[in-house]
């Protein structure tokens, strides 16, 4: 209990340190990481099934060569492809948006920075040094959400891509 | 001309002697006159002569006396002077004397003078004095007087500080008069919140020593923050929560120059109004494709289930549609005209989309463009003013910034919102292109057998 307590004040410092926008950070990272999951989850558990009904039906049917089978052949593919696909536009998305999101806060940092020289002047460094801690914490947190992304979001990628191609293969035109 | 002025000299020596001879008279008369004269005036000096001496009698009593005067001061003075003496002596004496009776109390009576002092720095200044005004004065009284303190001096310096103690531990409520920002008066019901803050349901007021005088805060600091006040006030009961400003009132001071949010946006100029039109605008086109797309979708959900009758009101049904117009002909010839029909329906599907990813790129580099101006700005300045003042050229910095982060702002929602709407466009787009013609082959396939 005392080491949940320890974390949420650390969490607490450091947003109070890093400014508002830190949340922000926050929930980006958290949707994308809840939509990756989801992504996983769909690929190990969901996909293997509809996968291999996809193939059963295909192999049952009597006639794979004419028009109207290759027709039938590409829906279930699309269809297959598009539920392969949900999210992944938004992860990436995300995953693009958190630097921007981490430069809105250095942004915002800066402009506590001279507003505190408009009003303090120069005199004393530790006044700024507030805000300026606020313009590098949320940039430093933008990076990292997004380098945590980009790795993952590209496996996923290519794991989807992957998945693609072997039900394309799987549906042979006997 | 000699014989002329003969003649002239006659005339004169012969009316001369005439002359003579008619005034021997009055001569005599005036002779006469001199001698009596004479003796009037021997008779006038005699007489003056007596009245000076008398007067010479009266000035020499007259400095007789003044000599006897002065004398008589000087011996006054000899004799004030030795009283002096005498009497200084005896003052030294009384003094050790007090001293002796005083004994160790003479310390205590510094300590008490010091105490005084220090004491009337900080309860003059404390924002209890605005419940019990007129403490600072006989604090000041006993702080600044030479002579030793008297007991009812004394037990006020007790007083005062046992008041500041006491009253610092208690949320008190009480009725006093408050100057607001327009100078009127009025009395009202405050809390004070120990020695740290005064609020009323307007907020937090500010005790200025100088004057004396309860005021508001020029500007209330953020709502969430003054909002605790006024509710702090209103709780008559109970425990409520409310922020405290534990550096009596400098923080507060602070925070009332500090901009709100609102005139952080103003600051942004009409770079920043015209980055807010377009968010709102994406917004509006966003909020129309949402719309629009989910109600094509759950048509077109529809229409899957029911694909005997193809209803016109959804890109699906057309399609269905110009599939049982054109039952007859060969597959090559059908799936042309699909693809026709597909074509015509694409863009009413995809229209505005890349409008909405059009303004999520341009409003950061509006952003840019205001950052930009708010740095020529800031050059002017320092042309005029130079860089001598910091204050003057930071407000303009910030100026600048201010646009950018507005730019982000609009940005980032827009980019978010254009993957969610394209990703809705996508998936009717997918329908249309790759399954339609899937559904229409199953329809044929079921219709042949």
């Amino acid at each position: 209990m005392l080491f949940l307590i320890e974390l949420v004040e650390s969490v607490r410092s450091f947003i109070a340190t890093g400014g508002n926008v830190l949340y922000f950070v926050a929930v980006a990272l958290l949707l994308m990481w809840i939509l990756m999951i989801e992504r996983y989850w769909f690929l190990a558990s969901n996909y293997p099934t509809m996968r291999d009904d996809i193939i059963k039906r295909w192999d049952a049917r009597a006639d794979t060569t004419s028009w109207y089978a290759h027709r039938i052949r590409d829906t279930w593919i699309s269809e297959a492809t598009e539920l392969l696909e949900r999210n992944m536009l938004t992860i990436k998305t995300l995953v693009a948006m958190c630097p921007l999101i981490g430069l809105l806060g250095t942004v915002t940092g800066m402009i506590s920075v001279f507003e505190t020289m408009a009003q303090q002047g120069t005199g004393n460094p530790r006044l700024m040094a507030a805000g300026i801690s606020m313009a590098t914490i949320p940039t430093m947190a933008g990076m990292v959400a997004a380098l945590s992304g980009v790795f993952f979001s590209t496996r996923l990628d290519a794991k989807v891509k992957l998945a693609k191609a072997k039900l394309v293969d799987s549906l042979p035109h006997h | 001309m000699k014989k002329v002025i003969n003649f002239v000299l006659l005339a004169a020596s012969l009316s001369a002697g005439f002359a003579t001879t008619a005034s021997a008279n009055e001569l005599d008369k005036l002779l006469e006159q001199v001698k009596a004269d004479r003796i009037s005036e021997a008779k006038l000096d005699k007489k003056r002569e007596a009245e000076f001496l008398a007067a010479r009698a009266d000035k020499q009593a007259l400095l007789n006396k003044a000599k006897k005067d002065l004398a008589d001061q000087n011996a006054r003075n000899d004799r004030l002077t030795k009283e002096y003496a005498a009497n200084e002596i005896t003052l030294a004496q009384k003094e050790v004397e007090l001293d002796n009776a005083q004994g160790t109390l003479g310390e205590m009576f510094g300590v008490s003078r010091a105490a005084a002092a220090s004491a009337y720095g900080s309860i003059s200044t404390s924002i209890v004095s605005a419940q019990y005004p007129g403490r600072g004065e006989s604090l000041n009284r006993i702080a600044n007087s030479k002579e030793i303190p008297a007991l009812e001096d004394l037990e006020e310096l007790w007083f005062s500080l046992q008041t500041e103690m006491t009253e610092s531990g208690k949320v008190a409520q009480f009725s006093t008069e408050v100057t607001n920002l327009d100078g009127s008066k009025s009395t009202e019901n405050v809390t004070r919140i120990g020695t740290f803050n005064i609020v009323s349901d307007n907020g937090f007021l500010n005790y200025n020593d100088e004057v004396g005088q309860v005021q508001p805060l020029a500007k209330q600091p953020a709502g969430y923050i003054s909002g605790t006040a006024a509710d702090f006030f209103s709780v008559s009961s109970g425990f409520a929560p409310v922020y405290v400003d534990p550096s009596r009132g400098a923080i507060l001071a602070l925070e009332t120059r500090k901009k709100t949010l609102e005139e952080f946006y103003h600051q942004g100029g009409t770079v920043g109004y015209a980055i807010t039109v377009l968010l709102i605008l994406g917004f509006l086109i966003a909020l129309e494709r949402f719309i629009v797309l989910g109600a094509v979708t759950s048509k077109m959900k529809t229409q899957q289930k029911n694909l005997a009758q193809p209803n016109e009101n959804n890109p699906l049904g057309r399609l269905l549609k110009v599939y049982q117009e054109n039952k007859g002909v060969d597959a090559e010839t059908l799936e042309l005209k699909l693809d026709e029909a597909i074509l015509r329906e694409t863009p009413s599907v995809d229209r505005g989309i890349n409008l909405i990813k059009m303004f999520a790129a341009i409003a950061p580099l509006m952003g840019l463009l205001g950052t930009v101006i708010g740095m020529i700005l800031t050059f002017q300045t320092i042309t005029l003013f130079g860089t001598g003042d910091p204050k003057i050229m930071a407000g303009n910095i910030s100026l600048a910034l201010v646009t950018t982060a507005l730019g982000l702002i609009a940005a980032l929602p827009l980019i978010l919102i254009h993957s969610v709407v394209a990703g809705k466009s996508k998936a009717v787009l997918h329908k249309l292109d790759e399954q339609s013609a899937g559904l229409i082959a199953a329809i044929a396939e079921k219709e042949s057998k």
